[in-house]
């Protein structure tokens, strides 16, 4: 019983890093129609800029929350502005081929810079510790990245739904030409999700290190499940990828339990069945 | 008429130059230039779809690195298999699997299309990583190249050039097939489809069924070229199936250009030299080949071939203004 309390408590943790990650892609996705593969590199950017930060700081994670996404914003903004809108005008291929092309050369640039290998990152005070409950003891740090995940579920969900720059995304997903016809700023407000979304996978990447090292494969690691998470939550809905993170998560961590011959060939299989079900996924609006 | 001279021409001509090659290159560099004929024959299927139907796939290496597997597996486990049989065995396989698959993602195109391609790649690198026993995981598995016996008569294939001769002749015959398919009233239907899919409907073309053809037929394709893959090493591993080995075409596909059918091959050509010549001076090439990608998507989308018809276009529009000059 405690064996099956831990293992849901590891599919949380990964399914709060899923969510972050996700967020970003699927409401890019939804409003620009650009599948950016660019962003997991943000959530590698996010975790080795991390990690050099702590090494000078003697590990302050606090620091590096704060630090690292800014960065990661602004990153975020000038590929919108410089790369992606110049290529906008040549069609939706060319847009993802740049997306790619830029991963390509993140994932290349950092292991020039940090190396082909993994660094592990350890966490130092409560952070660092395991809490005792219901006779187990877990470590907090995990329950952390899961509470970190959930609370920006809240925040994002909150300024979707009540702000007004929310009803204008919420708009722009469905469609942008007519809130661009009602005379909002749409690029503008491309570049400011794009840029929020690297800012959210860098997030990401930040309390990633400390949880499954970081390493130049991660990127393509988390990449995979995101884009699963987003064609079975639905396509750019934030709804969705709140579910299929919490589905994908615990597939894996039960997945690594029950089968773990099997447990990477699950997370496709549950993408399959839903394709073939509901090809627009568990809360997608048909096309 | 004259216009088909023109054509073919070109082709005669680098067809015996390529026959012409083991007279002068050593066996090192017949090596490269057999590699660079298979993965023609890759980026010429994964061109179909890209240049020809506007589908970007990121999964084309499950039918590059299945049929290299089974090609490979089949070799390792039946005893006294013939090389034609092992072939056929792996692009029949790929054959399936583009069945399959094309049937479930007959419906998607775009993003969709790219993201779930992607997706099935994933999960075939991951029952191949996963499956040990059978594909040798991150060991790989070498394989002995079998005999080829051709009605009776045992043709030799052990040495560099017969095994170049061997694949130039099979993989160009295939190569120029496609060729020829791309000018039939099937290929023009994909570039129709492509252009106006609405209308194509309209008409009365059944454009899924149109599309699901043309998936499965370039997956078998890049099985063939992936049976010649194991073939041509004497050795498969997951790098065969993996993301990369797709990535990979799409960039050779890319360099080279969508817009022609030739030039992907010019793509796959400069990018093999260009890894052999930048690999020895850095490590970094994969960082340069990155650069060189993206300065392309931005601004030279239509690859080096499009740049060279670009190129001829402006020239030829010079000599008319010079010609008109003189008229005058």
């Amino acid at each position: 019983m405690s064996e099956f309390l831990v293992f849901f408590l590891h599919g949380l943790a990964y399914a709060g890093l899923l969510f972050l990650v996700s967020a970003g892609l699927t409401l890019v996705f939804g409003m620009m129609n650009v599948l950016n593969f660019a962003h997991a590199a943000m959530y590698m950017l996010g975790a080795y800029f991390s990690y050099t930060l702590m090494l000078h700081t003697q590990g302050q994670l606090w620091l590096s929350i704060i630090v690292c996404p800014i960065a990661l914003f602004i990153i975020g903004a000038l590929i919108e502005r410089f790369l992606l809108r110049r290529v906008h005008a040549y069609g939706h291929v060319s847009e993802l081929l740049l997306t790619f092309g830029l991963a390509y050369i993140i994932t290349e640039l950092v292991k020039w810079y940090w190396g082909n290998y993994p660094l592990a990152l350890n966490i130092g005070g409560f952070l660092g510790e395991t809490i005792q409950f219901l006779g187990l003891s877990y470590p907090v740090y995990r329950i952390f990245v899961f509470a970190c995940g959930a609370l920006v579920a809240i925040i994002l969900a909150v300024i979707l739904q009540k702000t007004r720059l929310g009803i204008i995304i919420r708009a722009a997903v469905n469609d942008n030409e007519m809130v661009d016809a009602l005379g909002v700023n749409v690029p503008l407000v491309f570049m400011g999700v794009f840029a929020f979304g690297a800012a959210l996978s860098g997030f990401a990447g930040v309390i990633a290190g400390p949880l499954l090292s970081t390493y130049p494969g991660m990127a393509n690691d988390i990449l995979v499940d995101a884009f699963v998470v987003i064609v079975v939550g639905g396509f750019g809905s934030l709804a969705g990828a709140v579910i299929a993170s919490l589905i994908i998560g615990e597939l894996q961590s039960f997945g690594a339990l029950l089968f773990p011959k099997l447990s990477i060939a699950l997370v496709y299989l549950l993408m399959v069945v839903v394709l073939i079900l509901k090809p627009s996924g568990l809360f997608g609006e048909e096309q | 008429m004259k216009a088909k001279i023109s054509l073919i021409l070109p082709i005669i001509s680098v067809l015996v130059l390529l026959l012409l090659m083991p007279l002068v290159l050593k066996n090192y560099h017949l090596n490269i230039l057999t590699e660079i004929i298979i993965f023609a024959l890759y980026a010429v299927s994964y061109n179909l779809l890209l240049g020809y139907a506007g589908l970007l796939s990121f999964g084309h290496a499950m039918f590059f690195g299945l049929a290299a597997f089974v090609t490979g597996i089949a070799i390792i486990h039946l005893k006294g298999i013939g090389m034609i049989t092992a072939i056929f065995l792996g692009v029949f396989s790929a054959f399936l699997a583009g069945v399959v698959i094309g049937s479930l993602l007959l419906r998607h195109k775009g993003s969709y299309f790219a993201l779930l391609t992607l997706a099935f790649n994933a999960l075939f690198y991951a029952v191949a990583t996963k499956w040990h026993s059978v594909t040798g995981g991150d060991d790989g598995l070498n394989v002995p190249r079998p005999e080829l016996n051709v009605i009776f008569a045992k043709i030799p294939v052990e040495t560099v050039p017969q095994f170049y001769y061997f694949t130039l002749i099979v993989l160009g015959i295939v190569i120029l097939f496609v060729w020829f398919f791309t000018r039939t009233a099937m290929g023009k239907t994909v570039l129709l489809m492509r252009e106006n899919e609405e209308r194509m409907k309209f008409i009365g073309y059944s454009t899924n069924l149109s599309r699901l053809i043309l998936f499965i037929f370039t997956g078998t394709l890049a099985g063939l070229a992936g049976a010649f893959y194991t073939l041509h090493f004497r050795f498969v591993s997951i790098s065969a199936i993996s993301v990369e080995m797709t990535t990979v075409v799409l960039l050779m596909t890319f360099v080279g250009g969508t817009r022609t059918f030739w030039g992907p091959i010019l793509g796959v050509f400069v990018y093999i030299i260009l890894q052999n010549y930048l690999s020895d001076i850095t490590d970094r090439w994969p960082l340069f080949m990155g650069l060189i990608f993206v300065f392309m998507v931005l601004f030279i989308p239509g690859g080096l071939s499009g740049f060279i018809m670009d190129m001829k276009e402006r020239v030829a529009k010079k000599r008319e203004v010079a010609l008109e000059g003189n008229q005058l």
